[in-house]
């Protein structure tokens, strides 16, 4: 006999069927919300699109182009270095503003989200799949942007690897994006989070320059930051090699403690 | 039935608390009004039995179960039309419906046919593949109840469903609550439209400051005021005199020189004076 947390008293057999139908609820909840992106996808894929290619195009245009020919990365023409750098933090931005954004907009404003927490479906579940639809959006943000950089005449390899990495750094914006979107109070913090968090690193983590060049102390800080290992791990992989492990084990380490602190929040937010 | 148990609700950092002690007994299949001034606790109070809020004392029961956010066997019988338009606006009618079948874990097909039947019924069909954002108010509304009815609940609560609507479309959200009731569904409403509350609620409770007053039908209500009113104009205000029977009534009216006006006591004019809003006085 077993008993729930609501103090049922349950036959093994029923608490193996209710653990069963947990996990059910739990794949099925994943799967609702990635979903729900599909179709808000569906909607804009169109305008999502050109979204996410306008800032790229200028970054290639004006850097690999423009500053690009009075710039030396080693043996290798510019353009080369800047596309994974550009692939990384354009599925950061992906990743946290698909997620981010949407989720704020269900919470604070539309209030559609109510719908969610009076639902069977669980709050862990619906959240993590927001998060591999955020992820899953990143992917299709590195596909346009590799596409992009055929006319600039980069060359990139690409592999499993490649794809591997743009999920896990897309999952880590976007478990980011879950956070903030719970923590925010206004719509508003939203924009302030990311002026605040995403704009610097999409400048810094080693996306448009090496972070070789920077003083020690702004390179050990930036090191810790995970598009840095998002960036490092594209390039290594674009220039036919393999990256470090220890840039899986950062990514994987940011997602999971963003899981952890999404969870603490929502279990103390009663509210939400 | 629904128990709602000594149920106290304080917001953090609020001074005081938004419902105090409240317990009332909902009977399954009655439709059952929820009625108070602004800032009473009744949205409070719904989003409690839903789960949607946490109570900081007091439990909720459905059929002798505790309804909890873990409860899923409980919270599938539960449905709630919240007071603001809480849909994805950049949705299709059908796409709302199909994510609220998913997130009650129902297979794709139950949910395509049970919204084509729900969407036939309110006479929203025809404008399925229209998203959200474009359907009028009340449509939004009445797309709400859908949702609601999507899951078949044996609960549903609705928090103001006729809010900023025209007469045109609350009559209509009328009729699909009437029907509803004939379906045997426990109907819990909170409401401003005091005949609202009146032409549907089997029962209704009072709530002020967050504290239930008072639980009865309509009529009982209104015949404890008295069934017949006088209004009395004087120049510069109306006063209402209630009395048991017409004949007082238009005895006591024959008597006042001036504009008067003999009409039946509604459940409004019960709201008013139980509010504390000078109306009158009973007449014995």
């Amino acid at each position: 006999m077993i008993e729930t947390a609501t103090g049922e008293i349950l036959s093994s057999a029923e608490a193996s069927e209710e653990k069963q139908s947990r996990v059910f609820r739990g794949l099925y909840g994943i799967r609702t919300a990635i979903w729900e992106m599909w179709a808000e996808f569906r909607h804009e894929w169109k305008r999502i699109t050109i979204a996410s290619l306008i800032s790229p195009l200028m970054y290639m245009i004006a850097l690999g182009w423009g500053l690009g020919s009075m710039v030396s990365t080693g043996d290798r023409p510019y353009i080369d270095f800047l596309v994974p750098g550009i692939v990384a933090l354009s599925s950061m931005n992906a990743g946290f503003t698909s997620v981010g954004m949407s989720f704020s907009t269900q919470r604070l404003y539309e209030r559609s989200f109510d719908q969610v927490l009076i639902s069977p479906t669980p709050i862990p579940a619906y959240v993590f799949g927001k998060m591999v639809g955020g992820a899953l959006r990143g992917i299709y943000t590195g596909v346009l942007i590799l596409l992009l950089s055929i006319p600039f005449g980069a060359t990139i390899n690409i592999n499993g690897w490649f794809f591997l990495v743009i999920l896990l750094n897309g999952m880590v914006f976007a478990s980011l994006g879950v956070l903030a979107a719970i923590l925010a109070v206004t719509h508003a913090d939203i924009s302030r989070f990311s002026t605040f968090v995403i704009a610097p690193m999409t400048f810094l983590c080693n996306t448009m320059f090496p972070v070789e060049k920077m003083p020690a102390v702004v390179k050990e800080v930036i090191n810790v930051l995970p598009l840095t290992h998002a960036s490092s791990a594209l390039r290594a992989i674009a220039y036919g090699g393999m990256p470090q492990w220890y840039n899986f084990v950062v990514l994987a380490g940011y997602i999971a403690a963003f899981v952890v602190l999404i969870t603490i929040v929502l279990i103390r937010k009663s509210n939400l | 039935m629904i128990k709602i148990d000594n149920i106290s609700k304080r917001y953090p950092k609020a001074e005081k608390y938004a419902l105090d002690k409240v317990s009332l007994e909902i009977n399954t299949g009655e439709a059952f009004g929820i009625l108070g001034p602004n800032g009473a606790g009744k949205t409070t109070l719904m989003g409690i039995i839903t789960t949607l809020i946490l109570p900081t004392e007091g439990n909720v029961y459905v059929d002798g179960e505790m309804i909890t956010r873990n409860r899923i066997d409980i919270k599938r019988k539960v449905s709630l039309v919240t007071q603001h338009v809480s849909i994805r606006r950049d949705m299709t009618v059908s796409e709302v419906m199909e994510l609220a079948g998913r997130l009650y874990g129902m297979p794709v097909k139950q949910i395509k046919a049970r919204t084509k039947d729900i969407l036939e019924f309110t006479g929203l069909y025809e404008k399925k593949k229209q998203v959200a954002r474009g359907l009028s108010g009340g449509m939004q509304r009445k797309l709400m109840i859908c949702r609601a009815l999507l899951t078949n609940p044996k609960i549903i609560v609705l928090d103001e469903p006729t809010v900023g609507l025209d007469p045109h479309s609350r009559r209509k959200i009328w009729d699909l609550l009437e029907m509803l009731k004939q379906k045997g569904i426990t109907i819990l409403l909170t409401t401003h439209y005091i005949e609202e509350a009146q032409s549907i609620c089997d029962r209704v409770a009072l709530i002020s400051n967050g504290r239930a007053s008072e639980v009865n039908t309509p009529d009982n209500m209104i015949s404890r005021l008295g069934s017949y009113t006088v209004d009395i104009y004087d120049g510069i205000t109306t006063k209402s005199y209630f009395f048991d029977t017409k004949e007082e009534a238009i005895g006591f009216a024959g008597d006042i020189p001036g504009k008067t006006k003999l009409r039946e006591t509604t459940l409004e004019d019960v709201f008013l004076d139980r509010m504390g809003t000078e109306l009158g006085e009973k007449v014995k």
